[in-house]
């Protein structure tokens, strides 16, 4: 009896041995289906391969899994599954494994599957590299960008041909400390205005080019009985983007905002501050009661619909909008100035952002990759399809949009807006973003422009005492 | 004679060690994903971790502490946030476990239709927040959506997800979607009861109040005690609806999804702060082993009292 209960136990503790060895084996099953080529292939210290094709995109003889990651993006992600599809057809040995993540998750994911060595491509970040830490700026942690690259997670890409196909200003803002870690695939605009000209012309009205013109249009377009605003509110953003435009019409110069407000030359309540404020409480009172239940994506549609005269969104919502609308629409920076002088410069940041995993086993593939994307002509179709401002010199939009935005561009009248300059301060309240609080007195957190705006310098000057 | 029996079981001598090697998987397990991790979270606690490895890790003492529950108005948001943690928790518990009872009072009764009654109020539970969420942010929608056309007849308005009462409208998503799970734990406890004791009450003349105050309620007390400390302590770590429901939203997180966003960079810092993060979650630990040993404190006297 007792050998049967020891022959018991020893199966026992056999059987759980065995469920402990499957459960360790998890990174030779992900070397099998994952890494694919093999480890042997040929990569020398910097990731890159013997084979060094693909500078060309021809990329024959390659034999591998490539994992990418991006972010949900519609238009973004048809073309991404139908580039993939060329890309294997062009390599018969590649399989390319996409995955799709929400754009908050992308710092998320990329942090896990960075660390796991279980992604070859990846969107690193939809805001470029952003949030950097400038001299002016103390006891703040480094943005999620930063920390990779110091922990060698991503690939130095300087030496890859591909990398001079984009403009200098997105080869900048993809480098950090000499070394160049991502590709912007396209710069997007948060600051404009999505404007129907047609019910502007019903109305008798004209585009406005300033603030007080602004509101007497909404006045004229209401009193019409049309809706004069809706943005997506369900969410908590992007609400309030619009009004980027209005922060960016009253302090052009963001990057020298940020400074003065960490240094306290500027506040959100001094005179400039409240008047900033002042606006901001008008345009929570020009948006539709209806943008509370309307999401991000379905902002845009719902605009289409004809029946609103303002769209205040960012330029992604060019596409929904082109696909669903009737009407002649435009795209104008917001006039939240008093001279329309003041309103000519579009305000956005860099979006979609590729970068390599120092670590991948398939760095020719990955490189093969990238430069068959950077290809002028495959960019350029890229750029329309996704409404992204090209990084590449030689594309441009050859859509609504791109002749929309073309006369104002075209006079270099584009600038990095205060969400992708501003740090916020290590203590700083949770009302210290100033930026946003259109959307605090639309909701009713704030019942008074003035009492928002002491409320968030209040918060800004409690992380900056600390 | 128990000792005997013990004895007897896996024999005397070097055979008393069979038990002992019974219990270590299970103790490896327990000691590898329950205590481990939890020994390393209060030790990240004390350090700047990223998450992100080849990143050097250094100790900083009790700073993430301090800046967590001292350091400028982001304390204040922190204990505003803790604050409504505690505000979740009494108003869940109690209004849960309220209609978790009533609910299972009535599948209770001899009644047609019981038990499509007792599957309607269950099926809820079952669905996850992914689901129960996205039915509600629906079911929510601010301009057209169903409840707001109810408002509509009643003359009122509301943003609700996308407003200032959010925080209310995630207890009502959390009680609906637990309560049917409250109501189970109850009616397994009814149907322990004797019938004859409800008989005898009955001959003595006792009320439909009565027999519940003097006979179901007494009776229910593991149940009960089940109930309040499962109620307690899930609404202490509920967050997942909020990550659902209305994202990092001001004014409305609790301390479960503010460990979260500082862990994983969903603050708008873009920065992934896990040391930090840790110090938040023994923060939460601890406000739950207190709560927690107060309420099993309370339950135990309970039990002593009733059976």
């Amino acid at each position: 009896m007792n050998k049967l209960r020891l022959r018991s136990l020893l199966a026992f503790l056999f059987a759980f041995a065995l469920i402990a060895a499957a459960c360790g084996s998890d990174s030779d099953t992900a070397s099998d289906d994952g890494g694919s080529s093999d480890d042997s292939s040929s990569s020398d210290d910097d990731g890159s391969s013997d084979d060094s094709s693909g500078d060309d995109g021809a990329a024959s003889g390659l034999e591998g899994t490539l994992r990418v990651l991006i972010h949900q993006n519609p238009p973004g992600v048809e073309f991404f599954e139908s580039f993939n599809d060329d890309f294997e057809a062009a390599n018969p040995g590649v399989n390319v494994e996409m995955a799709v993540v929400k754009a908050d998750d992308i710092p998320t994911v990329n942090q896990t599957r960075l660390n796991a060595n279980d992604i070859d491509v990846t969107t690193i970040s939809v805001t470029g590299f952003d949030k950097a830490v400038q001299p002016y700026m103390s006891d703040v942690d480094t943005p999620f960008w930063q920390q990779l690259i110091e922990a060698g997670l991503l690939m130095d890409l300087s030496d890859q041909p591909y990398v001079q196909n984009y403009d200098e200003a997105a080869i900048a803002d993809g480098s950090f400390d000499g070394g160049v870690y991502s590709l912007g695939l396209g710069r997007t605009i948060y600051s404009g205005v999505f404007v129907n000209l047609d019910l502007l012309a019903d109305v008798g009205i004209d585009v406005p080019t300033t603030w007080d013109e602004l509101v007497s249009a909404c006045d004229a377009v209401t009193d019409a009985g049309f809706k004069c605003m809706i943005a997506g509110g369900q969410d908590g953003w992007p609400v309030f983007v619009g009004t980027y435009g209005l922060l960016g019409a009253l302090y052009p110069d963001q990057a020298g905002m940020v400074e003065g407000l960490w240094t306290g030359d500027l506040k959100w309540n001094d005179e400039r501050g409240l008047e900033l404020f002042d606006r901001y409480a008008t345009y929570a009172d020009m948006l539709d009661a209806e943008s509370a239940g309307l999401t991000g994506d379905s902002a845009g549609p719902r605009f289409a619909a004809g029946d609103v005269a303002f769209g205040p969104m960012g330029a992604w919502m060019a596409g929904p909008i082109d696909d669903a609308a009737s009407f002649e629409w435009t795209y104008i920076p917001f006039p939240g100035a008093d001279d329309a002088a003041d309103n000519q410069t579009f305000f956005g940041k860099y979006d979609m952002s590729l970068a390599v995993a120092a670590e991948t086993p398939v760095a020719d593939i990955a490189h093969a990759y990238l430069a068959a994307f950077s290809d002028p002509a495959t960019y350029n179709d890229f750029a329309n399809a996704t409404n992204y401002l090209p990084t590449q010199p030689t594309a441009e939009l050859s859509n609504t949009l791109g002749a929309a935005t073309a006369p104002i561009l075209q006079q270099g009248n584009f600038a990095i807006g205060q969400e992708q300059l501003y740090v916020n301060p290590k203590g700083a309240g949770q009302w210290a973003i100033g930026r946003e609080a259109a959307l605090w007195l639309y909701n009713g957190d704030f019942g008074d422009p003035v009492e928002a705006a002491n409320q968030v310098q209040a918060d800004l000057e409690s992380g900056l005492a600390g | 004679m128990a000792a005997t029996q013990q004895r007897n079981l896996f024999g005397g001598g070097r055979q008393l060690i069979y038990p002992w090697l019974l219990l270590l998987p299970g103790l490896g397990f327990y000691l590898l994903i329950g205590v481990g991790p939890s020994l390393a979270t209060a030790i990240y606690s004390f350090t700047d971790a990223t998450g992100i490895r080849n990143i050097p890790i250094s100790w900083v003492g009790f700073d993430n502490y301090d800046e967590f529950l001292f350091q400028g108005a982001r304390s204040r948001d922190n204990l505003d946030a803790l604050q409504r943690t505690l505000i979740f928790m009494v108003l869940v518990t109690v209004i849960q476990f309220g209609i978790g009872l009533v609910m299972a009072l009535l599948v209770n009764q001899k009644l047609r239709g019981r038990l499509v009654f007792r599957t309607l109020f269950f099926v809820p539970f079952i669905l996850g927040v992914a689901v129960q969420g996205l039915m509600w942010k629906l079911f929510l929608r601010p301009g057209g959506g169903p409840m707001d056309d109810l408002f509509g007849l009643l003359g009122m308005e509301s943003q609700f997800l996308a407003g200032t009462n959010a925080f209310y409208w995630v207890i009502v998503v959390q009680i609906w979607a637990n309560a049917g799970f409250t109501m189970v734990i109850f009616l397994a406890g009814m149907q322990t009861i004797p019938t004859d004791l409800f008989e005898a009450a009955a001959v003595d003349g006792a009320s439909g109040w009565q027999l519940f105050k003097n006979v179901t309620w007494p009776q229910l007390t593991p149940a009960v005690n089940t109930n309040f400390l499962l109620n307690i302590i899930g609404s202490l770590q509920a967050w997942m609806l909020f990550l659902v429901l209305t994202g990092y939203k001001k004014g409305v997180q609790v301390l479960g999804y503010v460990v979260y966003a500082e862990a994983f960079g969903q603050t708008g810092t873009a920065t992934f702060r896990q040391g930090y993060a840790a110090a938040a979650s023994i923060v939460l630990f601890i406000l739950v082993l207190v709560l927690g040993m107060a309420a099993n404190a309370f339950v135990t006297r309970r039990e002593r009292k009733y059976l």
